[in-house]
């Protein structure tokens, strides 16, 4: 990500009022690029050397084990790139009280997409990334168009809580709801 | 006590069946030697009896419902980045750890404890990978082809171990192109062109 968002302005040779509007749009793309490699191999290694297999044995709630490791990923990657993602904006002309803002749109953004790639991940284990890709795009692309929402709000300071509820509401119902989805999806791959 | 009913167990892949009509038992404190040739299904039938797979017909009932497992397959569901040690730290509980060390010892991994995994070799992995198996209690030990790699000390050590756990109660049931060396049931599934 941050080589994405100090890049891009250098390769391009736009003036710092044109920078400021579509800035955002650089580390929204940056956050679902990162979303998705982030989690392109958040269950194979565990299937591929069996470690996978030996915890669906042991433990009778499989999905808390899926919750936990999306929620890990989220915690060590997602909320460290969404605090980059802030600084940088505020880097970019966004005011400083603004920042948390940005920070928190950003987290339930990485919660979401996080979620929604670990299960194109989950589908995909031994069968290539692209179908991983494939399954996980058209579910992440109203989350972008959401997340633009959001941004925006912040840049013109209205309806900012609405749409964070809506992200939050649909964050917090993914993280609760694709563990078990992941976690039937996986047992597939055992089979 | 029958620990395990199999009932006209069948299973197909593709049109293709491996087996069909297995009806057997398994009573505590009894090993089952499963035999075949490659493809027989033997890795499959295994995988019923834990639930992996679902068997295509027949059926199989556990007399305990919450029956502590510990299973072995191909695979050693080992992490590779880690030490043998971490690996053991990552599997047993602290108060659990001791018994896994004293395998450790036997098995001679204790030299290399601190080295990386992917730095053992076959044989090392393996072992390190049984004492999975080996160090923790339960009712049931499934074993696929456990004895693959193993030096002949530390088969015998395997086996004698193997024996004192049926003389304890707890079941066996494993896949082994090698004798066992362990008193056993035998079930031998024969190749699909054989009907």
């Amino acid at each position: 990500m941050v080589l994405v968002l100090i890049a891009f302005p250098l390769s391009i040779d736009v003036s710092q009022y044109d920078l400021n509007k579509f800035y955002f749009s650089i580390i929204v793309v940056s956050l679902l690029m990162i979303s998705f490699l982030a989690t392109e191999s958040i269950f194979s290694e565990d299937y591929e050397d069996g470690s996978l297999e030996q915890i669906y044995l042991e433990e009778k709630d499989f999905y808390k084990v899926v919750l936990a490791k999306i929620s890990i990923y989220v915690f060590f990657i997602g909320i460290p790139m969404s605090l980059i993602g802030s600084l940088f904006s505020f880097a970019n002309g966004v005011a400083f009280d603004e920042v948390p803002k940005i920070f928190i749109i950003l987290t339930f953004s990485t919660l979401i997409l996080f979620n929604i790639f670990s299960f194109g991940s989950a589908l995909s284990i031994n069968k290539g990334a692209m179908l991983g890709v494939l399954v996980s795009l058209p579910l992440a692309l109203p989350v972008i168009v959401l997340l633009g929402r959001a941004i925006r709000t912040v840049q013109y300071g209205e309806g900012f809580i609405e749409v964070l509820s809506l992200l939050a509401g649909v964050g917090l119902i993914l993280a609760a709801v694709m563990p078990i989805i992941i976690s039937a999806t996986l047992k597939t791959h055992l089979e | 006590m029958q620990l395990i009913t199999a009932s006209n167990l069948g299973y197909s892949i593709n049109e293709n069946r491996l087996f069909h009509n297995l009806t057997f038992s398994l009573e505590t404190g009894c090993g089952l030697h499963i035999k075949g040739g490659n493809g027989s299904g033997k890795s499959t039938l295994i995988r019923i009896l834990m639930g992996l797979t679902s068997p295509s017909k027949g059926e199989v009932v556990f007399s305990k419902p919450s029956l502590n497992i510990s299973y072995l397959g191909h695979k050693n569901a080992i992490k590779q980045y880690l030490t043998p040690l971490q690996n053991l730290e990552l599997i047993f509980s602290p108060s659990d750890l001791g018994d896994a060390m004293t395998w450790m010892q036997a098995f001679g991994l204790t030299k290399v404890q601190d080295e990386m995994t992917a730095t053992l070799s076959f044989g090392q992995q393996k072992k390190l990978a049984l004492i999975r198996v080996l160090g923790k209690p339960s009712d049931l030990i499934i074993l696929d082809e456990p004895f693959v790699g193993l030096d002949d000390l530390s088969r015998d050590l395997v086996s004698q171990f193997l024996c004192s756990r049926l003389v304890d109660g707890t079941s066996l049931v494993l896949t082994s192109h090698i004798d066992p060396s362990i008193p056993c049931v035998e079930l031998i599934l024969s190749d699909q062109t054989d009907d």
